[in-house]
């Protein structure tokens, strides 16, 4: 038992893999991990539009498990190991990222790196989904571009060539 | 603004709980919490993250004639476990449908009924296999029946100090049948305009569970026996039993929609129970 | 150069050999967007910045009495709280048609969520705590919310007679009025055998970009200003912040990033000319970031309500068709004249229709300003038209697609006639005809399900301007400096490809530049689906304008007869044969090297007297056939097939036109099956925020959907292209009505069409018939 977790405090330090790097921050409680990726750890490609978890832009894979990152607070992070749209991207564009691009899937853009952490998930946990199980899976991700067919196109792409290259 | 604390024990829980005068607020999934956060961000609430408290009951733990919940219980493990939709079909159903995956990868159980929305998708199946809820506080565990827990929109029998440690789901006799029926205003993620759960005994008595139709969710009495082969004799059985039912106009649905939903919806979860092996359409 | 001046004609296909127009070339700054480089402008950081937030009030009509800011300049971080008495008197008003929006809340509140107190303080959530500890004092007024109320004789004043003192309509809340018609109007004595009579109601709905937006605003050492805001019309922000706060244009630059979703939401000011004082006042660099919430309370799309009555002759020609039409358009007028107008002018569809007679108006309330989105009127009295066509139908025993050939004009036969008759400028039937093609119309409807068929037209630009700059780079590589905003229409992929085929260079060697006032030549705006014709043309004019150039240089350097040289797309070609363009360029500026600059204009010029300023540069036109599964017990529709077909001219990009009518054709599903903005009886909006106002997920999207384009190349812009992008959204709800009224056999008349007006049609149906 330490004190500090038994006493409440409005600022929360927290440490986290993020990425691969460890890293530190001091956080205020409320603040949620979203805003500490934006505004604390500068990490920008985690983009917020609802802000209350129906829109899923700000998809990000805790722990290995796709969550919104509005709806976690960055206290709750601490000790978590966290993956965005930059680490996933760390080495350049991905065979997922890249069939977004060839179905026409992008266009404002905003959406695109939750779409990309939910369908990277959904890939990584049931890769031979059906066109179904693909838009119930990613109807927690909303694209008023309504891209929606061109990015159910590219994630049965990059099943495709997931599955040929296994 | 608020502040944070994350206990190791349930007692330091009921204790930051103690500290916090009615301030604190439970978190595990944070679904519910963080955007009641977001809407009165300047209000000075203790959140008790509770998921590294190491002696909490398990988040599932299957018993011999009943399953418990613990208060880690998420809807994605609820949804996915093959045993719950075997013999809790409506309560596997009702949490599959709870927001999108990422939602049900933090949402728990326990928070949807602490939760107290009329809406609350789960709570309708937990009604009908006769759930019961156990909290813990200052004074020790006490148990109740599910249905004494909700006393209107978001309030519960939870007291500030106390916190709620187990859901505990009686599994039905062999021959017992359920399904759960919902109505939503999209095909993608939505909240219930209406919803309902039917259980369905060896001796073809009905109970139903019903979501968004009164100040919280409602469960009815047994039915007498039906003749499930009479789709007749089940609206007319369904007919009484949804009389408790006293929903109200909002931005989701009116009224008289409600009431008649209720009654359609409540038919097909008797019908679909009682087919083949029970399911979900919403 | 090109006569720049000219009406906008056809220019029919290209004859040079396309290498890349015409390819799915991938999305200009596709990666960055799918690695989450993409810098939006709540993703540029400035140092030193101050954080802006609001005080609004629960309300949408009030007196503001008294605001103490006191309490808000108490809080920690504070640097300034400023509202209508802190502003230069009388607070300045500015607006597009009518300068009617105060730069903050004056006196008055006008609908919910209206700035009252803006609180500039150093972190976002000093700024937000501040605001929130402002005190306004109010009395609630009986505002008006609806049309009825607005329109009641003793109605409260949306804006008070002084805001509009030259205007007669100024002791009402008709912002303005437009009549037209042609043949006999007086419809009373027609013996048509079938006339139908109903109303139509379409709702308020609201953009929701995912990108909600906001502002950044930073003074400059020489007393001017930059503005940062992902704006459509970074030149109209520049005009308005110069004329409000009496700067020179040359010292207000406005920066635009790419905005995150646009529709028509993010075309005019709104907040810039207060966070331009915020930051003039307190000398910070000044950023505000909208929730989605405050986009809400900031754009949304006219409601309507339609009056209509159409008269059919007894094989199911249109004998005559007359129209009410009013437009809900909130507090400001905002453009919502402007999409009166032009929304109603073709309110009589694209149809030989003798006799037309259409009345709109313009009708204040006190709700969220409404501006452009996506369609700009078109949709919403295209709902009512559409309708009156399939109960034509119903009546005369016809279906959608019958009723529609025998209706729908022919290419370059008038479908508006009068003093200013517009004609087809395209071969509608053509699309009418594939859609029902790919819907399967001859096929017999599935048990238990309807279908629809409807068309819509919308009027492409009718008067622009539109500069590009293009830069041939000795290496061979280039640049195109087009003031188009890229906000998920893809403009700059299309500049690239015609960069790339028509001066020979690669598409990885092009570089466009855009969203910078001060470096990037004016383009009047992006709107109205224009960009690609309009810019499209004035980059394909500065091609041109350096292929010249580099024709009389190569002849100067070479000592070549210039009569001996000519040049075509990448090509210049000499007496001994075709060279590449990048290699003539070489050659001609020698040693020296340097670079050539070409320019290019596309101008139309408006026609005086014309009721929308001029003629459309084009129309977009679509046809869309839609089937459902109505499950009669709760109403809930289940779309099987969603098919639209554009007529496009040319598709440049076929991937994006995919792109932008698929997207289209779902956004369309918002407005026609769950999307609407409610209101409570104090103004207040009911569903503010995503939990309680839906739009189309993946789950929503038809189980089987399809797109396609008719290409005649037929179109104004570059290789005979048209606008495209709203095409896909003008009939969704005229097609999706008529398939819930073939399943279920009476028709809905009220958007959106839920599950719940769905059941509540049957039961009455069945109430007033029954079995």
């Amino acid at each position: 038992m330490t004190e500090s977790s038994l006493h409440p405090t409005s600022e929360v330090a927290v440490a986290l893999e993020l990425n691969g790097n460890l890293v530190h921050a001091t956080v205020p409680a409320h603040r949620t991990l979203l805003d500490m990726l934006r505004d604390d750890l500068g990490l920008l490609g985690t983009k917020r539009c609802c802000a209350e978890g129906e829109c899923g832009a700000c998809s990000v894979l805790l722990d290995g498990e796709l969550v919104n990152s509005c709806l976690v607070l960055g206290a709750e992070a601490n000790g978590g190991v966290l993956l965005t749209i930059e680490g996933l991207s760390m080495d350049g564009v991905t065979d997922l990222q890249a069939e977004f691009l060839a179905a026409g899937a992008v266009q404002c853009g905003v959406c695109i790196p939750g779409q990309v952490m939910a369908a990277e998930q959904l890939l990584r946990t049931n890769p031979d989904a059906s066109r179904d199980e693909i838009r119930d899976a990613m109807s927690g991700n909303l694209c008023r571009c309504a891209s929606y067919q061109r990015i159910v196109q590219a994630i049965q792409a990059a099943a495709v060539g997931r599955r040929s290259d296994a | 603004m608020a502040t944070y604390c994350r206990p190791r024990t349930v007692s330091e829980v009921l204790a930051a709980l103690a500290n916090a005068e009615g301030r604190g607020r439970i978190l595990v999934g944070g679904t519910d919490l963080l955007v009641h956060l977001r809407k009165d961000p300047f209000a000075p609430t203790v959140v008790v993250d509770i998921k590294s408290v190491n002696d909490l009951p398990p988040a599932v733990e299957i018993d011999d004639d009943v399953v418990r919940f613990g208060p880690t219980a998420r809807m994605a493990e609820i949804s996915g476990d093959p045993f719950i939709a075997g013999h809790l079909p409506a309560l596997g159903a009702s949490a599959r449908v709870v927001g999108s995956i990422a939602i049900r990868n933090r949402a728990t159980l326990v928070g949807n009924i602490c939760n107290a929305s009329p809406a609350a998708d789960t709570v309708p199946a937990l009604f009908v296999y006769g759930s019961t809820v156990t909290l813990t506080g200052p004074g020790g565990e006490r148990t109740l029946p599910l249905v004494e827990f909700f006393v209107g929109p978001g309030q519960t029998r939870c007291g500030p100090d106390e916190i709620v440690i187990r859901i505990d789901v009686p599994i039905p006799d062999r021959g017992h049948r359920s399904a759960f029926q919902r109505l939503t205003r999209r095909r993608g993620v939505d909240l219930a305009t209406v919803s309902v759960a039917a259980g369905v005994d060896a001796d073809a008595r009905i109970v139903l569970g019903l979501g968004c139709v009164g100040p919280t969710p409602l469960v009815t009495d047994a039915s007498p026996p039906v003749d499930l082969t009479d789709p007749a004799a089940i609206e007319g059985a369904v007919e009484e039993l949804v009389s408790i039912a006293t929903p109200i106009s909002d931005v989701r649905a009116a009224r008289d929609y409600r009431e008649a939903m209720v009654r359609v919806l409540a038919v097909r979860a008797v019908q679909s129970a009682t087919a083949a092996s029970g399911g979900v359409s919403s | 150069m090109p006569d720049e001046n000219q009406k906008l004609s056809s220019s029919g296909p290209n004859a040079g050999t396309h290498r890349v127009v015409g390819q799915p070339v991938h999305r200009y700054g596709g990666v960055d967007r799918v690695t989450g480089a993409q810098r939006y402008l709540s993703d540029i950081t400035f140092a030193n910045a101050a954080h802006v937030a609001f005080a609004t009030i629960p309300v949408g009509c009030a007196a503001i009495d008294a605001i103490d800011t006191s309490p808000a300049w108490a809080m920690p971080g504070v640097i300034a709280v400023v509202h209508a008495d802190d502003l230069p008197q009388p607070v300045a008003r500015f607006g597009v048609s009518h300068k009617d929006r105060p730069v903050i809340a004056t006196k008055m509140v006008n609908y919910h969520g209206e700035p009252v107190v803006a609180v500039v303080a150093e972190t976002e959530d000093e700024a937000h705590a501040a605001a929130n500890a402002a005190v306004i004092h109010y009395t609630e007024l009986p505002g008006v919310y609806g049309l009825d109320a607005a329109l009641a004789g003793d109605a409260h004043l949306v804006q008070d007679p002084s805001v509009r003192p030259r205007d007669d309509l100024n002791s009402t809340n008709v912002l303005e009025q437009v009549e037209y018609a042609w043949g006999d109007v007086d419809s009373d004595g027609i013996s048509s055998p079938t006339i139908i009579e109903d109303t139509y109601t379409f709702p308020m709905v609201t953009h929701f970009p995912i990108e909600p937006g906001g502002i950044v605003a930073a003074p400059t050492d020489d007393g001017g200003i930059e503005i940062y805001s992902p704006v459509q019309h970074p030149y109209l922000l520049q005009r308005t912040i110069a004329d409000v706060w009496s700067i020179p244009l040359s010292r207000v630059r406005v920066i635009a990033p790419d905005p995150g979703g646009g529709f028509g939401g993010k075309q005019t000011p709104r907040y810039e000319p207060l966070i331009a004082f915020l930051a003039l006042k307190t000398g910070r660099t000044c950023r505000l970031v909208l929730s989605l919430e405050e986009a809400f309370q900031l754009m949304r799309r006219s409601g309507c309500r339609i009056h209509a009555r159409t008269g059919f002759s007894e094989s199911g020609e249109l004998a005559f068709h007359e129209m009410q039409v009013d437009f809900v358009v909130g507090a400001y007028a905002d453009v919502a004249p402007r999409v009166m107008t032009k929304g109603s002018y073709v309110g009589a569809g694209p149809y030989r229709i003798p006799r037309v007679s259409i009345n709109a108006r313009a009708v204040l309330t006190n709700t969220v300003p409404s501006c452009a989105f996506r369609g700009f009127g078109a949709p919403q009295v295209g709902w009512a038209t559409e309708s009156q066509l399939d109960a034509g139908a119903r009546a005369l025993g016809l279906d959608s697609l019958e009723i529609r050939r025998r209706n729908l004009v022919e290419h370059d036969e008038a479908f508006i006639r009068g003093d200013y008759e517009a004609r087809s400028d395209g071969r509608w039937h053509e699309s009418l005809e594939k859609a029902a093609e790919l819907i399967g119309w001859h096929e017999p409807t599935p048990s238990g399900r309807g279908r629809g068929i409807a068309v819509g037209i919308k009027p492409g630009a009718t008067t622009g301007l539109s500069q590009s700059l293009v830069r041939l780079l000795y290496d061979g590589s280039a640049m195109a400096y087009a003031g188009t905003s890229d906000m998920g229409q893809g403009a700059r992929t299309l500049w690239k490809q015609i960069l790339a085929d028509e001066l020979g260079v690669d598409l990885d060697l092009i570089t466009i530049i855009s969203g910078d006032t001060n470096s990037v030549p004016f383009d009047l705006q992006t709107s109205a689906s224009r960009s690609t014709v309009f810019m499209g043309n004035a980059v394909l004019a500065a091609c041109e304008d350096i292929r010249d150039r580099v024709l009389k240089l190569y002849a100067e350097a070479t000592g070549t007869a210039q009569s001996e040289l000519a040049h075509s797309p990448g090509q210049l070609v000499t007496p001994s044969g075709a060279i590449a363009l990048v290699e003539a360029a070489q050659t001609a500026l020698g040693g020296l090297r340097g670079e050539f600059v070409g320019q290019g204009t596309c101008r139309l010029w408006g026609e005086k007297g014309h009721p929308l300023g001029g003629d459309a540069a084009f129309y977009e036109f679509n046809a869309t056939a839609i089937e459902v599964e109505v499950d009669h017990a709760t109403g809930e529709i289940l779309l099987t097939k969603h098919v639209t077909v554009g007529d496009v001219g040319t598709e440049i990009n076929p991937l994006q036109v995919v792109s932008q009518d698929e997207g289209a054709a779902i956004m369309g599903l918002g407005h026609s099956l769950m999307e609407q903005m409610l209101f409570d009886d104090n103004g207040q909006i009911v569903n503010l925020g995503a939990i309680d106002y839906r739009i189309p997920t993946f789950n929503d999207v038809a189980l089987d959907m399809q797109t396609a384009s008719i290409e005649n190349n037929d179109g104004p812009g570059p290789y005979g292209c048209k606008g495209i992008s709203e095409g896909a959204l003008l009939c969704t709800a005229g097609a999706v009505g008529a398939a819930v009224a073939d399943a279920v056999g009476t028709p809905v008349r009220e958007l959106p069409i839920t599950a719940e007006r769905v059941w509540r049609t049957i039961r009455d149906a069945n109430r007033d018939s029954p079995v």
